[in-house]
């Protein structure tokens, strides 16, 4: 999965930590899913949905499969 | 959030009171816990020296009884640092794939083991064998959870 999770986050001013601690869930958490390499259960995706005050499709795109 | 009630290092209870009542009583319990422990293990053995017995049993399931304690009557909410929403972290997800990873290692290596000691005609006892299994799977899950947790940084 792709994201616009940093850029946002950085629109508001947030530190990885600030909205690990919003959406109660570990810094690592944030890490990992602006680096891809940690797909948001629903909820959570909902959750992050909520505090950008956007869609989930606005912060979240499928990634490109190998060889398409 | 009064000073009072905010988070600290060692939470406090389900049943209210301070950290020092939670310490307190997580104490006691262990000592019953690890009194009770003591006592079915002279019961069992049933040696030459039964408080010897007892009393080493005690002493030494002591700190885990109390920490068990602990973690049984500790409210979650009242511990400092303590997530809200832990099923949703990524340490969640790597504590999934390791305990999945290390199930199938240890289903290989019991069954790859069992069939060496049966070409063999090797018997063993039964607690150095359970114990090497423990030991196997904890150290696998370790190494598992760690190298997920490396890959992602």
């Amino acid at each position: 999965m792709e994201n616009t999770l940093t850029s946002r986050r950085s629109e508001l001013g947030w530190s990885q930590q600030r909205l690990a601690d919003e959406l109660g869930v570990s810094r690592q958490t944030i890490i990992s899913i602006e680096k891809g390499r940690y797909d948001p259960s629903l909820p959570l995706a909902f959750r992050l949905a909520a505090v950008f005050h956007c869609r989930i499709e606005d912060l979240f795109t499928p990634g490109h499969a190998p060889g398409k | 959030m009064t000073v009072k009630n905010a988070p600290s290092k060692w939470g406090r209870a389900k049943f209210g009171g301070s950290s020092a009542h939670l310490l307190a009583a997580s104490l006691a319990a262990g000592v019953l816990l690890s009194g009770a422990l003591g006592w079915l293990f002279m019961v069992l053995r049933n040696g030459d020296r039964p408080l010897l017995a007892f009393a080493v049993m005690a002493v030494f399931t002591l700190p885990v009884a109390a920490v068990l304690a602990w973690a049984v009557l500790v409210d979650r909410a009242t511990l400092a640092g303590a997530l809200e929403k832990p099923e949703d972290s990524v340490e969640s997800a790597w504590y999934e794939k390791a305990a999945s990873g290390a199930f199938t290692d240890i289903l290989l290596v019991g069954g790859l083991g069992c069939a060496a000691l049966s070409f063999l005609g090797t018997e063993g006892t039964a607690g150095p064998i359970l114990g090497s299994v423990v030991a196997f799977a904890m150290l696998d899950f370790g190494a598992r959870y760690l190298w997920l947790k490396k890959t992602a940084a």
